[in-house]
């Protein structure tokens, strides 16, 4: 069952488009990735989930609730954190678990305050004083303390040091593992890497892939190092169509390979060469072909 | 509701708190002050013509040969100060959501709750008409206070206390109303603030001016300040119901205005 589910979506901003004809659905229990890089329109289609923008054409909903006339429905189930996440100066920790609670209608002090120790954050300092990583761990407490079923974030790692990227993985790796969904924009690989088991990427406003990473692996091209024999004469080397040789350094190829291991391995058996190394798929080139 | 009219209070009573002692102590001290000038004294100034102009303008209407205390009293209502206070915590409060929301980013948290806009704007519009109550209630426990020494021709009757201080609340509700609306078409606060500021202070010349110069007295129906007037009040002792209706309408209709708008519109903050 979709839990997120986009249908011909367009948002324009006057003669400016923000996003045009988006089709793609979450499943309920995914860890989604949006990807896409600056501008592409990835916060839009955030904001159309959230309610906050009205789409100019087609439509979204969650859980089965049209994002604009019922967003509020929504909520009750979901969290978001914002990209530019920005607090009220006045508000502490401890004060704005006591706030969402009354608006939520649940206690969240004792959530909150075992979630902010675990981000090693002090819930009774002010947001005026706080620094920006101890703002987005405050986000962070907020949208998460509630464990709502469908979690939103943009970008939530923006501002957090190594340490609480880790621990904000294994939080959200025990959610999905517990049912819940997270859809979340990253312009950082790595990490939808770790972390997505489907990802759709944006590309001036426009869906340019919406697949699961094993797809997208299996899809993605594998660096391959050559190293020749001394003796191997590479004048002559007839180079078959599933490598493609970028850089030379004498007697050391790097190539891009575009056709199985298997296909390598029987062509250079039959070649002088002295060593043969296969890396990994590799994602950002297959996701820089995507952005350019 | 409970959560978000809290959190309305946490981020307002501070302002509630200086614009309602400002309010207090301003009508105070004009209570205290203003029936010294009850006498002859007072009358020979008003034969020069721009003190008369000027009293003219500031109780919109046209003062007679002499003042008499009714007419010093109703200063402490209609003084420029006052009117001040009153506008200016109506502006500020009114264009804290959405434009001061927006404006700040704030308003992606706080609409990340599940709140529809409808609740959140009828929640901030509650706390908005307490907030009014209490300042103007202040006002006129200053003014009681402040005019406990002076003369009893000049002391309003409970009656005359409570007309007056109902058709400033209106006044501030027309002023709110016009905020909330200018408010909810606009992203940048500052933005809103100057144009509900540039829409009374309009008003504000336009009934100076409709005193002076004959012509502009055509469109004084236009400024806020036409329905607000203490003396005629204090003169009469009777309910201005027309103005107070056309002063709630303004602000009423602005109001509903403002909250179609914002439930309607985008929000954008980046």
């Amino acid at each position: 069952m979709s839990l997120i589910s986009v249908t011909n979506m367009t948002k324009r901003y006057g003669r400016r488009v923000g996003v045009v004809g988006l089709n793609f659905s979450v499943p309920e229990g995914a860890m989604f990735g949006f990807l896409g890089p600056n501008g592409s329109g990835k916060t839009t289609t955030i904001r159309v989930l959230e309610g906050l923008l009205k789409p100019s054409e087609g439509v979204a909903s969650v859980f089965g609730l049209d994002c604009w006339r019922d967003s509020h429905r929504i909520k009750s189930e979901a969290g978001y954190m914002p990209g530019d996440l920005r607090l009220y100066p006045w508000l502490t920790c401890k004060i704005a678990l006591k706030i969402f609670g009354q608006v939520r209608g649940r206690d969240l002090m004792q959530p909150g305050m075992e979630l902010a120790k675990e981000f090693d954050l002090d819930p009774d300092v002010r947001v005026r004083n706080m620094s920006r990583g101890m703002r987005q761990k405050a986000g962070l407490i907020l949208a998460l303390v509630h464990r709502p079923k469908l979690l939103i974030m943009d970008e939530p790692t923006a501002s957090l040091d190594p340490l609480m990227q880790k621990k904000l993985y294994t939080h959200l790796r025990t959610l999905m593992r517990a049912g819940h969904t997270v859809f979340f924009s990253s312009h950082t690989l790595s990490e939808v890497e770790q972390l997505c088991d489907s990802v759709a990427i944006l590309r001036e406003g426009r869906l340019v892939a919406d697949e699961s990473l094993e797809n997208l692996r299996a899809r993605a091209s594998r660096n391959a190092t050559i190293l020749w024999h001394k003796s191997a004469r590479l004048d002559g080397v007839a180079v078959p169509e599933f490598i493609d040789v970028y850089e030379r350094h004498g007697r050391e190829w790097h190539a891009s390979l575009t056709g199985s291991a298997v296909e390598l391995i029987r062509w250079s058996a039959a070649q002088p060469i002295e060593d043969i190394s296969i890396g990994r798929p590799d994602l950002a080139r297959l996701f820089e072909q995507y952005y350019q | 509701m409970r959560g978000l009219i809290a959190k309305t209070l946490r981020e307002a009573w501070v302002s509630l708190v200086l614009f309602a002692l400002s309010l207090g102590a301003v009508e105070m001290l004009l209570a205290y002050i203003l029936p010294m000038f009850v006498g002859d004294q007072f009358n020979q100034w008003l034969e020069l013509k721009f003190i008369r102009n000027f009293v003219e303008v500031m109780l919109g209407t046209e003062v007679g040969e002499t003042i008499g205390p009714h007419m010093i009293a109703s200063i402490a209502w209609a003084h420029g100060v006052v009117l001040a206070i009153v506008w200016a915590q109506a502006i500020t409060f009114c264009t804290r959501i959405p434009a001061g929301e927006v404006d700040r980013g704030t308003i992606d948290v706080l609409l990340g709750l599940p709140v529809s806009r409808k609740k959140l704007y009828v929640c901030e519009s509650l706390v908005w008409l307490l907030s009014g109550v209490v300042t103007v209630v202040v006002g006129l426990v200053g003014n009681i206070i402040g005019g406990r020494g002076g003369m009893d021709e000049m002391k309003m009757t409970s009656g005359q206390s409570v007309i007056v201080v109902t058709n400033l609340y209106c006044l501030y509700l027309a002023v709110g109303g016009m905020s909330w609306l200018v408010s909810s078409l606009s992203d940048r606060r500052g933005r809103a603030v100057s144009v509900v500021l540039a829409i009374v202070l309009a008003s504000f010349f336009l009934n100076f001016i409709s005193q002076l110069w004959s012509p502009a007295e055509g469109l004084a129906f236009l400024g806020v300040l036409n329905y607000y007037r203490p003396l005629m009040i204090l003169r009469d002792s009777g309910w201005p119901v027309s103005d107070m209706i056309i002063l709630v309408g303004v602000g009423g209709i602005s109001w509903l205005i403002g909250g179609i708008v914002f439930i309607r519109r985008d929000i954008r903050t980046v």
